[in-house]
């Protein structure tokens, strides 16, 4: 048990903040001391040097465009599949949850697919949809889809059965019970999946971006490893880890904003 | 209270239970798992009817029968006469776990029942702001349930069946997981309520001072399979006090009847 | 048990707060070895940090607990909890549950398996040593706690409204159970409940706890004659006493 008062110079809080920063801090100089001082140097740039790069990346392009522009057009993709995604995984889940037999018909095809990872189907997405922007969607949304789909079923299927009675003792037609009850009380759920499917997609956007194109934070790497330059490949995996971070913490945020009321699991 | 014995039996009940039994496939499906037995009785107009018993087994499913929210394995339940097959809107219902809809806000949550049977706004909009004044929450309108203490949802949980206006009340356990004290006080409560908007109510208890402290008529229920062991019409006047002597009579002479499960 | 000249637990001006808030208010009382007290309070009385601050999860703001006259110390002596919540380990037997208070204090196994029988047989579950708690009722399930509890012979024994939940009867039925255990074996016992009659009914003694921030109210010495009456006018005028103390609502 935390006790607050214990430590009365900062709050757990800050401490949270001031831990997040000695760690990331460490990492920095250790990586730095072991690319400067043992023989990994030939692999892995020092630190201080990447971290130039990378800041230089905002200003100077890499092939056509600057740093800012290959993220954003990887988010772009990620977005457009991530959408398609919520969609399908939501309604598909919240099918297989609520109704036995939607979940006879769709689960045993979504059991299937759901082991398969989505860069197994990149040699498949080219042969359909070429080298254009559709097949990375698919590869994307492939990344995604599965997480979101057994969340929201999760949710769906735990709702209290108590309070889809209460619900149908006050008046609530089926329908009803399913927008106003079913739905919102799997959104914990949703949110959940959501977070993990967005960090999964963002990793698959990566991937398909390293088979065959010529922008996006993907390229960037794969560019870095054609051209023998490792200090590329590392400012690829820095702007990956970067904006990953900050994906989930936007999506755990939104969460904490729209599920104030599963914020202590009253009864 | 007016009721005598005499009077209640001529008017017509609110609800008929007969003969009702219930039995539950057992696990492994060797046999019947039997819960309910017999169970034969009525509900009359404005009575505040109390179904007393230890233990857990039958009591919430014979609740949940007379709700329509399951379907008894023998005889029927009849409501005003009708043959009850699913759940209805004249027929409130208050759980122990309040069950109140997490994300909505207390006055979501009460004008719920008038909304989804799609009452104009205005007459919502008044129901909610009744009720919330009735069991004392008025000032809590935007609060989530998550906010409230156990008291406070029980009282939301309350008006959320009263704003439906049903014929009849079911509650189950309601302050079941209240301390002592916070048990006492909304005892006090849900009498002042009662008294203020009247109800048919049956209320489902293992307490027996909650018992005593409400009923016009206590049923006293037997465990494993569950049946009808003894009934007692209570005609001590309002508001009882809990250590006056023929409480405690009554409170004894119902707890030397019960079982006890060890 | 007066001529025990130091009283078994000392409280001395136990105080708690938190940041700026004043949860314990210079709390001090004595508990005689053998004595059973029982701690009533109103409801949101600071009984939780009360009772943590007894059992050093929070270490308090000023004032110190004394355990036979040595600073509260898990490690060297014994204090039993009982809680309202079974808390039984689902995956050990009956037995094994008994026993597992004694395994973590390292007591002797057939020592150890000596005390278990013996506490088993005291409260009748000798029979259902190898089950499961799930397999129990509520009621077995309760007795597997306090003999879990006795069996370890705690210096203290710190109850929490252990039968908040219970039916009437099997509640009497256990607190004779409980009365008749202490009478045995002469455990030191505090009971904290928000059940007033329940704290007429078991205590040799009562504190009455105030509202937040706590304080002792009063203390109220109870020698109603065992086994005692609810109907009885004497336990209905301490109980009226007492509830006349805590009254809110």
């Amino acid at each position: 048990m935390i006790d607050s008062t214990t430590n009365s110079r900062f709050s757990t809080k800050q401490l949270i903040v001031i831990y997040t920063i000695i760690s990331l801090v460490g990492l920095l100089i250790v990586w730095e001391l072991v690319a400067r001082f043992t023989s990994a140097s030939m692999f892995l740039p020092p630190a201080s040097e990447v971290l130039a790069a990378f800041a230089r990346s905002f200003v100077e392009p890499i092939g056509q465009h600057t740093m800012l522009a290959h993220v954003g057009v990887s988010l772009y993709r990620v977005a457009v599949a991530f959408i398609f995604a919520t969609i399908i995984g939501i309604a598909l889940g919240v099918g297989m949850g609520y109704s036995k037999l939607f979940e006879a018909i769709f689960k045993p095809i979504f059991e299937f697919i759901r082991p398969i990872p989505p860069l197994a189907w990149i040699p498949l997405s080219i042969l359909w949809f070429g080298l254009s922007d559709t097949g990375k969607f698919f590869i994307i949304f492939l990344g995604c889809f599965c997480f979101i789909t057994v969340n929201t079923y999760d949710g769906a299927k735990n709702v209290d059965p108590e309070l889809i009675g209460a619900a149908r003792m006050l008046g609530a037609s089926e329908k009803q019970v399913f927008f106003k009850i079913v739905l919102p009380s799997s959104v914990p759920y949703i949110f959940a999946g959501l977070q993990i499917a967005v960090t999964a997609g963002w990793s698959a956007v990566v991937g398909s971006e390293m088979i065959q194109s010529n922008e996006g934070v993907g390229w960037v790497i794969i560019r870095g490893m054609s051209t023998g330059n490792t200090v590329q490949i590392m400012v690829g995996i820095v702007a990956i880890g970067i904006v990953g971070f900050a994906l989930a913490n936007i999506t755990s945020a939104l969460e904490r904003r729209l599920c104030s009321w599963n914020a202590q699991k009253g009864m | 209270m007016e009721r005598s014995e005499g009077n209640v039996k001529t008017k017509t009940p609110v609800l008929e239970c007969r003969n009702v039994g219930r039995s539950f496939d057992s696990y492994d499906g060797s046999g019947k798992n039997e819960v309910l037995r017999g169970m034969d009785f009525e509900v009359y107009e404005n009575e505040f009817l109390v179904l007393f018993g230890a233990g857990q087994c039958g009591k919430t499913t014979l609740l949940n029968i007379l709700a329509g929210l399951d379907m008894p394995t023998e005889g029927e339940v009849l409501a005003r006469g009708q043959k009850v097959t699913k759940p209805a809107p004249e027929r409130g219902f208050v759980y122990q776990k309040t069950s109140l809809f997490p994300w909505m806000t207390v006055e979501e949550n009460v004008g719920f029942g008038p909304k989804v049977r799609h009452l104009p706004e205005k007459e919502v909009q008044e129901r909610v702001k009744k009720y919330l004044d009735l069991v004392g929450l008025t000032g809590f309108e935007k609060s989530y349930p998550n906010q409230l203490s156990g008291g406070m949802r029980q009282r939301v949980g309350i008006a959320r069946a009263y704003a439906n206006e049903p014929d009849i009340m079911l509650m189950d356990e309601p302050f079941g997981h209240l301390d002592a004290q916070t048990r006492y006080m909304m005892e006090e409560e849900l009498q002042r309520i009662w008294q203020k908007e009247k109800r048919t109510v049956v209320f489902v208890t293992n307490n027996i001072e909650e018992a005593l402290f409400l009923a016009d008529r206590i049923i006293l229920l037997t465990n494993c399979p569950t049946h009808i062991k003894e009934e007692y019409e209570i005609n001590m006047p309002h508001p009882r006090d809990y250590v006056d002597p023929e409480f405690l009579r009554l409170r004894q002479l119902i707890t030397d009847n019960m079982d006890l499960t060890l | 048990m007066q001529e025990n000249k130091q009283p078994k637990v000392q409280v001395r001006n136990l105080t708690k707060k938190f940041g700026d808030l004043l949860v314990l208010d210079n709390i001090s009382f004595d508990v005689q070895a053998g004595e059973f007290l029982c701690i009533v309070g109103p409801t949101g009385c600071g009984k939780t940090t009360f009772l943590n601050s007894l059992t050093k999860l929070y270490e308090p703001t000023a004032g110190e607990i004394l355990l036979d006259g040595q600073p509260v110390d898990l490690k060297k002596q014994n204090i039993a909890y009982i809680f309202q919540e079974y808390s039984t380990m689902p995956w050990l037997t009956v037995e094994e549950n008994v026993g597992f208070g004694l395994d973590i204090k390292g007591v002797e196994k057939s020592k150890a398996q000596a005390l278990v029988n013996e506490y088993l047989d005291i409260v009748g579950l000798t029979k259902y040593r190898k089950y499961y708690p799930d397999q129990l009722s509520a009621s077995m399930l309760q007795r597997v706690v306090i003999a879990r509890a006795f069996a370890t012979q705690p210096d203290l024994l710190l109850m929490d409204e252990p039968y908040g939940q219970l039916d009437i009867q099997l509640r009497y039925h256990l607190e004779d159970e409980l009365i008749s255990l202490w009478q045995r074996t002469g455990t030191t016992v505090i009971f904290i409940t928000h059940n007033i009659e329940e704290a007429v009914y078991l205590g040799q003694r009562i504190l009455v706890l105030t509202n937040k921030p706590t304080s002792i109210k009063q203390a109220i010495d109870n020698d109603l004659p065992r086994p005692r009456d609810i109907a009885s006018p004497d336990f209905v005028k301490l109980r009226n006493e007492v509830t006349d103390l805590i009254k809110w609502w």
